[in-house]
């Protein structure tokens, strides 16, 4: 398990990212969700909290460290609490 | 194709992400989402399935793998078609790979027997799997090496279900030049009209007349009474030679037209069977065949049967006179070759029975008259 996580982090040297093309939205890094609506979505990152502002938001895949939404990106903030 | 299988599950509820959030919480993995109505399809895990199920908020209503799962139950619902898919695809291969019947065409019982014989052998039999081009070469390769002396030529036809052989006889040139000492001499009595010959001594001029039995090209060379040398006379002799036939022609005869009313049936056909499948209901009819389906000996045949109507009609005497001299003239002519013809005809007598008009005729033809006929040239020499 030490050698995965070892090899892992030589891969995969970021605890997270962000990218955005077009109308998606794909968060790595993600530790919860706080809140997942059409308009607004609060991810929940290791060191801040991301707010994604927007209309018709679709969660396309999900799984427990990433996420990808559909939808019209209106803005973005991060909230280091 | 996706090979790990996955399961679209359809669910019913009123606030869809509070299930988004349930499976984040749960770690269930969510692959693919899609709003339809009240109902939010997402596509999961088989295993997680009976997780998502037990959440009290939702309402699952209907599920359907994809991947390998799906390709199995695909197969399942639809076995009996692939079965009977596949079945079709073997029978195919069948019928199209079994030969039913080896058929050799030739004029001589001996040649058919050799290379049915031979090709039976070398695996060429009915009821056994087609030779492809290369096979069928080397076996027809095989079977003119392995009868040099009768078989000249051959060749493997595949046509439908059977292979048709045509083989050419070799002819070994006549052994007429190894006889030393031969006449032509006549075969029938006859007037001489026409003679070609290569060797010999004449003896006969044309115009003349000649008894059977007569030398007609003689093989002693003589010159002044002294014999020069003796050969094998060869040459052909053409005279006109007398035939008096009578031929019978009955004066009824029947002819059959067809009503245009016709009826489709199936013939079934092998070894201890010949009969319709369906019962025929025309009294009078004549039969078209289709051969539909033939395999070990079973054949099958479409059958149009056309409904024929019968008239019973009578020759004059005049149609029956030349009714008769054709077919005497037709059964002179089968025996004739190119070269000989019949050169007059002349009816002697007629004769009408009841129901048949006899007639006798006279026909002069045309035909070569010699044979060769060898004699010792020790006798000879002795005279």
């Amino acid at each position: 398990m030490h050698l995965y996580k070892t090899m892992r982090s030589f891969l995969l040297d970021q605890d997270y990212y962000i990218d955005m093309w077009g109308n998606f939205i794909h968060v790595y890094g993600l530790v919860d969700i706080e809140t997942l609506g059409e308009k607004q979505i609060t991810l929940i990152l290791e060191k801040f909290k991301l707010n994604i502002k927007g209309l018709n938001f679709r969660v396309l895949k999900l799984t427990k460290e990433e996420i990808l939404i559909e939808g019209i990106l209106e803005g973005v903030s991060i909230n280091y609490e | 194709m996706n090979r790990e299988s996955h399961l679209w599950i359809e669910a019913e509820l009123k606030q869809k992400d509070r299930l988004l959030l349930k499976c984040f919480k749960m770690k269930i993995p969510v692959y693919d989402t899609y709003e339809k109505g009240k109902s939010l399809f997402l596509k999961i895990r088989i295993e997680d399935y009976k997780i998502i199920k037990k959440f009290w908020f939702v309402k699952i209503k209907k599920k359907d793998v994809t991947g390998l799962l799906k390709v199995k139950e695909l197969m399942w619902k639809y076995h009996i078609f692939l079965f009977a898919v596949l079945f079709a695809i073997i029978l195919l291969f069948f019928l199209t790979n079994i030969m039913v019947k080896v058929e050799v065409i030739h004029s001589k019982k001996e040649i058919r027997d050799i290379v049915l014989l031979s090709l039976a052998e070398k695996g060429i039999k009915k009821n056994t799997f087609r030779k492809n081009y290369h096979e069928l070469e080397k076996i027809k390769k095989e079977i003119l090496e392995e009868y040099p002396e009768k078989l000249e030529w051959m060749e493997i036809e595949v046509k439908g279900m059977n292979y048709i052989v045509r083989v050419e006889e070799r002819k070994i040139a006549s052994l007429d030049e190894e006889k030393t000492a031969c006449h032509i001499v006549a075969t029938k009595d006859a007037l001489v009209k026409d003679m070609v010959f290569s060797k010999g001594d004449k003896m006969i001029m044309i115009n003349d007349t000649v008894k059977k039995g007569d030398i007609l090209i003689s093989g002693i060379i003589k010159k002044e009474e002294e014999i020069k040398g003796i050969v094998c006379a060869s040459g052909v002799v053409y005279g006109e030679v007398w035939y008096q036939i009578s031929a019978s022609v009955p004066l009824e005869y029947t002819v059959t037209k067809r009503t245009g009313k016709k009826r489709w049936n199936f013939r079934y056909h092998n070894s201890y069977y010949d009969d319709f499948l369906l019962k025929s209901r025309l009294d009078s009819y004549e039969e078209e065949s289709h051969p539909f389906f033939n395999l070990l000996g079973q054949e099958l045949s479409f059958i149009v049967q056309h409904e024929v109507e019968k008239e019973t009609k009578l020759y004059t005497e005049e149609e029956a006179e030349n009714i008769a001299v054709e077919t005497a003239l037709k059964k002179i002519q089968s025996s004739l070759d190119e070269k000989e013809s019949i050169i007059d005809k002349k009816v002697l007598k007629k004769e009408k029975n009841n129901s048949t008009m006899n007639v006798e005729i006279f026909v002069s033809v045309k035909e070569s008259i010699g044979e060769i006929q060898e004699f010792e040239i020790e006798e000879i020499k002795k005279e």
